[in-house]
């Protein structure tokens, strides 16, 4: 399965979950979400963000 | 063939670092009455954590001006702002002292640059592979120490091992050699009390790295140190003062803490027996009781920040200079955020993530190893130490301690 995983971290999106403490709704695609949108967990860009099989 | 270099023991072969540690970390049965206390007095309170609970002299930190940061919010802020509140200057007399030119003592640009190709060696994917092979071996052999005799000390005899064992796996060290590699681990971080002792093991633990990290060059395998010798991220290896003073933290940030994480979590589900009852029924829930743990009693109860200008938290002023006592344990209690804090409960509701792995660029590197690390484990002891229970007629377990909280026994008995 591949995922959306941040390279700083390791925080996974879910996009059923999506980052609602963030502003990203549950459901939310990932291209929809914003360029300036944050790694909840590290504070890295979205750009550091690769996709990657788990 | 891999020829393994040899580690020097210390000169005085009667300190004993772990007797000298239990003196530092205290034996105080409860901080959060206190940390409550302090919260409720604001989100900036002048001195420093540590002595509000121990008289023991803070030799490298205790004459500089400090500030505790306390709850959920305040202390978000502060991890979340690198730029004002910095690392280097809060760590390189410490930590920087006993483990050298570790990414914790460093803020962005370099930082970030180095971070991101140790972190590369400890994705979720890259991890979870270590699970069967290096995690499992190490938690059956420990089990079979103690599975036939229908009772242990679980930290004796269990969690103060394996995620030891785990390191001396991945550095690949010859058995004989463990109970020296732990001495001198534990020995560097006493540096924070003046002893002697503190820099004779950094020194120490340097040569045994240096010479490990030739020899993996030479012949480099599939292992970690392999791995982390020959990297290159955009065509740049890791230095060989950062990789040895990396590998030095990790006795401490990944053994220390996970040692005391997996005993906080098995202490939280024996005295709640309901709850063990209903992850052995059900493992979708080992996720959620190891977050819980970690919530209610994290290992790290506070780190340090520095202020590199005039700031301010929720309006309370903070001078330039000053060292931030950032109370990571009074977040993941603060009641405005958690409901009944103070109690352990795995079906708390989770829509606010607890901040025991820290947050912002400094969150651990280490937290998805340290959850396959806990996850076998705790699989491993339902799976094989059936109707699991504490021991009735041993003390009930205390989890001890202001900064590293542990606590000493876990007597249980299971059927055999
Ligand atoms: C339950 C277990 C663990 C807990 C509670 C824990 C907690 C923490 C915390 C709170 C920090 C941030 C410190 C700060 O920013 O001031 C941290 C950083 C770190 N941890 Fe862990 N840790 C655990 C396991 C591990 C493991 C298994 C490793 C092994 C790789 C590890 C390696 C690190 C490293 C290298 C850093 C520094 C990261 C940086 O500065 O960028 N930790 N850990
Ligand atoms: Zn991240």
């Amino acid at each position: 399965m591949k995922k959306w995983m941040c390279m700083n971290c390791g925080w996974i999106y879910e996009q059923e979950v999506g980052d609602p403490e963030g502003g990203i709704a549950p459901g939310t695609a990932w291209e929809d979400i914003p360029d300036d949108w944050k790694c909840p967990d590290c504070g890295s860009l979205k750009s550091e963000f690769d996709m990657v099989e788990i | 063939m891999t020829v393994m270099p040899r580690l020097e023991d210390l000169e005085d072969k009667s300190f004993d670092p772990f007797l000298v540690e239990k003196l530092s970390t205290g034996d105080c049965p409860d901080p959060y009455p206190r940390i409550h206390e302090l919260r409720a007095q604001g989100p900036v309170v002048d001195g420093s954590y540590r002595k509000q609970f121990t008289d023991v002299p803070d030799v490298q930190m205790g004459h500089l001006p400090q500030v505790m940061v306390l709850g959920y919010d305040a202390v978000m802020k502060v991890l979340t702002q690198p730029d004002i509140f910095r690392n280097k200057e809060a760590f390189e007399n410490n930590l920087g002292r006993s483990f050298g030119n570790t990414i914790t003592v460093m803020d962005a640009p370099i930082h970030t640059r180095f971070r991101k190709i140790f972190q590369k060696a400890f994705l979720p994917q890259v991890v979870a592979q270590w699970g069967e092979s290096v995690v499992d071996p190490v938690v059956n052999r420990l089990m079979s120490t103690f599975i036939d005799r229908g009772e242990a000390d679980l930290i004796e005899e269990f969690t103060h091992h394996y995620p030891f064992q785990v390191i001396y796996a991945q550095v690949e060290l010859e058995p004989s050699q463990a109970p020296i590699f732990h001495k001198l681990a534990i020995a560097q971080i006493l540096s924070s009390i003046g002893a002697p002792q503190g820099p004779e093991a950094s020194a120490k633990l340097g040569t045994f790295f240096g010479g490990l990290l030739v020899e993996k060059r030479r012949n480099p395998g599939t292992d970690l140190i392999s791995h982390l010798a020959t990297v290159e991220v955009d065509g740049e290896r890791l230095p060989d003062d950062v990789l040895i003073s990396f590998l030095r933290q990790l006795m401490n940030a990944g053994g220390d803490t996970t040692y005391r994480g997996t005993s906080v979590l098995l202490t939280g589900l024996l005295t709640h027996p309901e709850q063990l009852a209903a992850v052995a029924a059900d493992r979708n829930l080992i996720p959620q009781a190891i977050d819980e743990a970690l919530r209610w009693e994290g290992p790290v109860t506070s780190t340090f920040r520095y202020a590199a200008q005039d700031t301010e938290i929720e309006g309370m002023p903070i001078r330039k200079g000053t060292y931030i006592n950032t109370v990571l344990a009074s977040a993941n209690r603060d009641p405005r955020k958690f409901e009944n804090p103070d109690e352990f409960d795995i079906f708390r509701s989770r829509s606010t993530r607890h901040i025991a792995f820290a947050s912002g660029p400094h969150l651990c590197i280490g937290q998805h190893l340290a959850r396959v690390e806990m996850t076998r484990a705790l699989n491993a002891i339902l799976d094989r130490l059936p109707n699991l229970r504490l021991d009735p007629d041993k003390p009930a377990p205390a989890i001890k301690g202001h900064l590293l909280r542990v606590p000493e026994h876990l007597w249980v008995k299971f059927d055999r």
